[in-house]
């Protein structure tokens, strides 16, 4: 059996990966690529304790939690079609209407 | 008699105002029921009312909230009926004299309607939760009704107005909580019941001084600043100057009494419990607010801004009254608050129908218009000359009772400032109505003419009033004195107080 | 049977204006008539009053009005004799209006607002109790600031209409602070009011003044001095009323001459007792009589608008009334019915020149005496009247004027041998200057050369009626009336439960025969009484005056006319007034500038100081009240504006701050549980 340990570590990785990448990145794509890095990050450790631990809850919550990545790329990739469309271009340092 | 009378008064205007909201251009005779109705509602319980009575009278309570002690309490007495006829006699006027208004006319009469709601809500509620609800719900239609319908500044004017009086009414709220938070019913529950909790504010070990004078410096804050009194009084000449003129009517004839019915409801019984300085400090901001509010209206170019430092002044008197606590100045500072209701009407009309038929109020540019409109003048005239304090109109009757009780217990040497402001009141009223009224017809007035026959209606309405009651007081001032008698049982003087 | 009535005498006038005001434009001359039939019917209801209650009986009416206050009427003889000649001679004003308004496209409107006086003024003498007077007081200053204005579209007449109000405005706020000061005195004794008593009503006013402290007495005194100094342009406050003149001459001869102008005499011989007991109440009185009666008269000297010489000729004839009532420190009671008898004198033969003045104007279309000239040619009835009128203000004997100016003359000469011989010597110089200026005004209105090219006609009847019925007083009422006068009005405050004694004590006043008596010492009570017994006779007989100044009088009339003729009648002219004084002689030009009051009063007082300190009220207004909440919002707004960098609108810097705050959240908190705080 392969220890918790390397599956806190994978998902940990996963998890810098992700933030470093959403910190950095400038392309909308990829932000919303490294917002479901942190969320299979967080998946991972859901169904990982949820094996260690006899309990399906975890591996419930994880399903969830993928229905909720499915939607919310959904949203994501919607909004980013219409930005493109807007601005033509996806690169977020342009798009800074929100900026006071 | 009618069971509810005092629900039905706040309900039907806040029907009137949803259903003027979706009547488009028949908006107005909506209004015009919707506020007829309650006068002639208000009409039948100043008939019911019992003026020797010193307890509430149409009194209804429901529990609304019973975990935190909130109840729906309505009812009045000789402090709150007087206003509540003002209200709905100046609503119905108003919506009288607006009845030319073409821009968005379903909005502004049921803002108009629903701002009666909260003024009338503010005159009969006895829960200070529904009180602080009534009072808040008055901030926003006039709030929009200075910002939809206002002049050039009108955005400047609305916030300032919605942020100054808001903010005085957070630290009010603050001290009702104050009071909320230390009065324990004997069963250990809370209560937001008015008369309740300032009976309790008499009782040292429930309300040390110390921690009263703090509830009663927030209290009495918010109520100055809607007075307005000096020096938190700069609000009202910007949000009158900007606000359309049914607007303006209402806040000086009904926005400004709700402080000044604070004064008599709540301040009045707390007076004599808290430190003795509080009465030295209002006594002094009377004062100032009556003379310099005189001066500042004569230094005034528009005719609106002067109307609205003369209320300052007027409002004065009401703050002067109420703290003199005698039975004579007392009577009369509510006595003024009903005079300066009805005599500010007609002044704001006045500026108002200057405004849209000269098209400037700039008193300067005004000259000789007496030539063309004779009847507006007679009674513009007449407007002044009440407010001015003509014998005869109701202002003079408020005035002298405030003055001749007031010195009783004020040092003369206020009372010579005071009347000296008389003479400045008198100067700025006459300067404007010369420099407007009189004088040569200018060239490029010759094609005005007579306002519409509405607008002169209901300001003449106004006069036959300020004349009814000023030459019968007794109409009024039997109710308000049972109602100072009451105020003022507890303790009589300011001498057995202990502050002179 | 007519007492029963008597509220009609306020109710008709009032009934006449609001039909004036609402339907006088449809009725042939402004509806002119209603208002002479109202005043008329006053007139006959007070002679019916008159002849019901003579010699010895009042009429006090009174019902609650609110809180302590009452409305009620009281006719004493004071009030009675100020009733019958108030409702006479308006009567023939407005008569004589029908004539000079005929064709003015106001004339409701003045109509409207001459009932209006009328009914004010009927209520003011009336009145029962001092907020009541107080009341028609003020009103009858509205009617004056409307009249006055009645040609508003002149801007002299607004601005005179205007300056009318204010300045009476600054004498009725002593009025009130007197009232007021005078109430809470009286409520603070806690009297036992029977029911239908109240506080400030005369006869309780009366009853009580010897219970009110003398320095508080004094004060009330003062300030009612003070409205009366406005209401009658007593000096200082008397700027307002040669500019009144600015308004139709028949509101110069009703309000500014006979009726209204007498209120503030009427009030201090309504309240005598009052200032009676005040100390240096009628000491205060007498020296603005004197003084004023003098100081108008020299301006009257050099006028030339034959209004304002009138005018100033009503302000000095005026002093000369509350001269007459000051010096009853000496005399006592009497001194209010010699007041008042020239008081009643004054409006006949006052309202007669206005009038004639009227007629005058009329006819030369100018007030400038300078263009007129040889008027009498052509209007003879108006000369004639007006020559009866002249020789009655100058005090020529058997006029009216001569009697009850001399008699004034005559008090003020017993009160300088017991007090004080200044009112005296004042009246007695005004008195010559008197009959200079108004001989001046005569003779060189209708005699002489024509000097301008003026309208030459006779005014209509229904104006000269009244100037002859007029001249017919003018000329006899002195005589016929003067004892019965007298004896009546002395009688006044007999009536109520006042003790002149006890007053003349408190103030500090010693009645003539008791004079001597009084100055060994203090004395028993029984001992002043008789005194005072014997004071009171002397005063009524009056006489002990040598001779030359029973005579002076009549000297002083005649030399003043003689003077005013070597200078101003072409007959027997022996003197040219421009080699007296040139044009730039200093004196002349402080005259004819009035004292340079206007200056003071308007541009330096008004103008400067009043209307600077609004103007620095204004500026503290914008720059500190406002400044601050400004200032405030400023500051709050300006913070806001660096905080809002935070908001760069890049993703990247938002998520980072998200996780150097979970960072920094999770060090803290881990920290704090291992230092053991939670």
């Amino acid at each position: 059996m392969i220890p918790l340990e390397l599956y806190i570590l994978l998902a940990s990785t996963m998890f810098t990966i992700g933030l470093y990448g959403l910190v950095t990145q400038k392309n909308g794509v990829k932000l919303m690529m490294c917002i479901e890095l942190l969320l299979n990050s967080a998946n991972i450790n859901l169904v990982a304790f949820s094996a260690y631990q006899p309990n399906v809850n975890g591996q419930v919550f994880a399903l969830f939690s993928i229905a909720l990545a499915a939607a919310e790329a959904g949203v994501g990739f919607a909004i980013l079609i219409a930005l493109y469309r807007l601005y033509g271009t996806i690169d977020l340092d342009n798009i800074n209407a929100m900026r006071w | 008699m009618i069971s509810n009378i005092v629900s039905l008064l706040i309900a039907i205007p806040l029907l009137g105002a949803v259903v003027s909201f979706f009547a488009g251009t028949k908006a107005k005779f909506v209004a015009l029921i919707a506020s007829i109705i309650p006068l002639a509602l208000s009409l039948q319980m100043y008939m019911e009312f019992d003026k020797t009575s010193k307890v509430m009278q149409f009194v209804e309570s429901y529990n609304w909230v019973p975990s935190l002690g909130v109840k729906y309490t309505v009812g009045v007495d000789g402090i709150g009926f007087p206003l509540v006829l003002l209200s709905t006699i100046v609503s119905v006027l108003v919506i009288i004299y607006s009845w030319g208004e073409t821009k968005k006319p379903n909005q502004y009469f049921a803002l108009l309607l629903l701002n009666e709601v909260g003024v009338l809500g503010v005159f009969t509620s006895l829960d200070f939760f529904l009180f602080y609800i009534f009072w808040e719900i008055v901030l926003i239609p006039m709030f929009f009704l200075i910002g939809s319908w206002g002049g050039p500044r009108k955005d400047y004017a609305a916030i300032k107005f919605f942020i100054y009086t808001h903010v005085a009414s957070l630290v009010m709220l603050l001290a009702i909580f104050g009071l909320y938070f230390t009065y324990q019913m004997p069963d250990g529950s809370r209560t937001f019941d008015m008369l309740t909790l300032l009976a309790a504010t008499a009782d040292k070990t429930i309300f040390p001084t110390s921690l009263l004078n703090i509830i009663f410096a927030g209290l009495l804050l918010g109520f100055l600043v809607k007075m307005p009194a000096f020096p938190f009084h700069t609000w009202l000449p910007d949000a009158h100057v900007e606000a359309p003129t049914a607007g303006s009517v209402v806040l000086a004839a009904l926005l400004l009494k709700m402080g000044g019915y604070g004064l008599f409801r709540v301040i009045m019984p707390m007076l004599p419990h808290v430190d003795k300085a509080f009465v030295t400090i209002i006594a002094i901001i009377a004062v100032i607010s009556i003379v310099y509010g005189a001066f500042m209206a004569l230094a005034q170019k528009d005719i609106k801004k002067l109307v609205a430092y003369s209320s300052v002044s007027h409002m004065g008197f009401v703050t002067l009254g109420a703290v003199a606590f005698t039975w004579m100045s007392v009577t009369g500072a509510m006595f003024q608050q009903f005079s300066h209701g009805i005599i500010t009407c007609v002044l704001f009309m006045s500026a108002g129908t200057i405004q849209h038929v000269v098209g400037t109020r700039v008193i300067a540019d005004l000259g000789g218009l007496a030539d063309r409109m004779p009847k507006f003048a007679v009674i513009m005239m007449a407007g002044f000359m009440a407010s001015l304090g003509l014998p005869g109109m109701s202002g003079f009757v408020a005035e002298f009772m405030v003055l001749t009780g007031s010195f009783a217990t004020l040092p003369a040497y206020t009372m010579i400032v005071v009347f000296l402001s008389i003479v400045t009141t008198a100067a700025y009223h006459l300067w404007a109505m010369q420099k407007a009224m009189f004088g040569p017809i200018l060239k490029k007035y010759m094609n005005v003419h007579e306002p519409h026959a509405y607008e002169l209606f209901s300001m003449a309405m106004i006069i036959v009033l300020t004349l009814i009651f000023g030459l019968q007081p007794g109409l009024m001032t039997d109710i308000m004195g049972t109602a100072a008698t009451q105020v003022m049982e507890p303790v009589m003087t300011l001498t057995q107080m202990g502050v002179i | 049977m007519y007492a029963d009535y008597a509220y009609l005498i306020v109710a008709l006038p009032v009934l006449a204006f609001l039909l004036c005001l609402f339907v006088g434009w449809h009725l042939p001359r402004g509806g002119g008539f209603l208002t002479v039939l109202a005043t008329f019917a006053g007139l006959i209801l007070s002679l019916g009053i008159f002849s019901e209650i003579y010699p010895d009986k009042i009429i006090h009416q009174s019902m609650p009005w609110f809180a302590n206050f009452n409305v009620g009427i009281l006719i004493d003889p004071l009030a009675l004799v100020m009733l019958l000649m108030v409702t006479f001679v308006v009567t023939l004003i407005h008569t004589y209006a029908n004539g000079y308004m005929n064709g003015d496209p106001g004339s409701a409107r003045y109509f409207a607002e001459a009932a209006l006086f009328t009914a004010s003024m009927l209520g003011l003498i009336y009145a029962d109790n001092l907020i009541q007077l107080f009341i028609f007081w003020e009103l009858v200053g509205l009617c004056s600031y409307l009249l006055i204005g009645f040609w508003y579209r002149k801007p002299s007449a607004a601005a005179a209409a205007k300056k009318a109000f204010l300045t009476t405005r600054v004498g009725d706020v002593f009025f009130l602070a007197a009232i007021i000061l005078l109430y809470n005195n009286l409520a603070g004794l806690n009297l036992a009011l029977k029911p239908g008593e109240y506080l400030l009503q005369f006869p309780v006013i009366y009853a009580h003044i010897t219970q009110i402290a003398p320095d508080q007495l004094t004060l009330i005194a003062l300030g009612l001095l003070g409205g009366a100094v406005g209401k009658s342009g007593q000096f200082p406050l008397h700027v307002w009323l040669p500019d009144a003149m600015e308004g139709p001459t028949t509101v110069s001869a009703m309000i500014h001459a006979a009726t209204m102008v007498t209120a503030g005499v009427y009030l201090v011989a309504r309240m005598f007792p009052l200032f009676y007991a005040a100390p240096y109440g009628l000491t205060a009185v007498a020296a603005v009589g004197a003084f004023t009666a003098l100081f108008a008269a020299t301006m009257g000297l050099t006028s030339f608008d034959i209004k304002r010489v009138l005018a100033f000729s009503t302000v000095s004839q005026l002093g000369f009334m509350m001269a007459g009532l000051g010096v009853g420190a000496a005399v006592g009671t009497v001194a209010v019915g010699v007041s008042i008898f020239h008081l009643i004198g004054h409006s006949f033969f006052k309202a007669l020149l206005f009038l004639g003045a009227g007629s005058v104007i009329h006819a030369v279309n100018t007030n400038d005496m300078r263009e007129m000239g040889g008027v009498g040619k052509y209007m003879k009835w108006t000369m004639y009247t007006m020559l009866i009128g002249s020789l009655s203000l100058a005090g020529f004997p058997l006029f009216t004027g001569f009697f009850s100016k001399d008699e004034i003359i005559v008090i003020a000469y017993e009160y300088g041998t017991l007090i004080n011989f200044l009112p005296y010597i004042f009246l007695v110089l005004a008195a010559v200057l008197t009959a200079i200026y108004t001989f001046r005004m005569w003779f060189s209105v209708f005699t002489g050369k024509e000097r301008s090219d003026y309208g030459k006609h006779e005014s209509p009847m229904v104006m000269i009626g009244p100037l002859v019925i007029l001249a017919i007083f003018a000329f006899g009422f002195g005589y016929v009336a003067q004892n019965g006068f007298y004896s009546y009005l002395d009688s006044n405050f007999e009536h109520y439960d006042v003790d002149f004694v006890e007053l003349g004590i408190i103030g500090g006043h010693v009645l003539e025969g008791e004079h001597g008596a009084a100055a060994e010492g203090e004395q028993g009570a029984a001992a002043e009484q008789a005194a005072t017994a014997e004071g009171e006779a002397g005063a009524e007989e009056g006489p002990g005056e040598p001779w030359y100044i029973q005579i002076l009088p009549i000297i002083i009339a005649i030399g003043g006319i003689l003077t005013a003729a070597l200078f101003y009648w072409d007959k027997v002219k022996k003197f040219d007034p421009s080699q007296v004084t040139g044009d730039k002689d200093p004196i002349r030009k402080m005259l004819l500038k009035g004292y340079y009051q206007h200056e003071i009063m308007t541009g330096w007082f008004a103008e400067t100081v009043v209307y600077g300190t609004a103007l620095i009220c204004n500026m503290i207004d914008i720059k500190l009240v406002d400044g601050w909440l400004n200032w405030l919002s400023a500051w709050v707004m300006g913070f806001a504006q660096h905080v809002r960098k935070v908001q760069t609108g890049v993703v990247q810097n938002y998520v980072t701050a998200l996780v150097l705050g979970v960072v920094v959240l999770v060090v803290v908190i881990t920290l704090a549980i291992e230092v053991g705080l939670v």
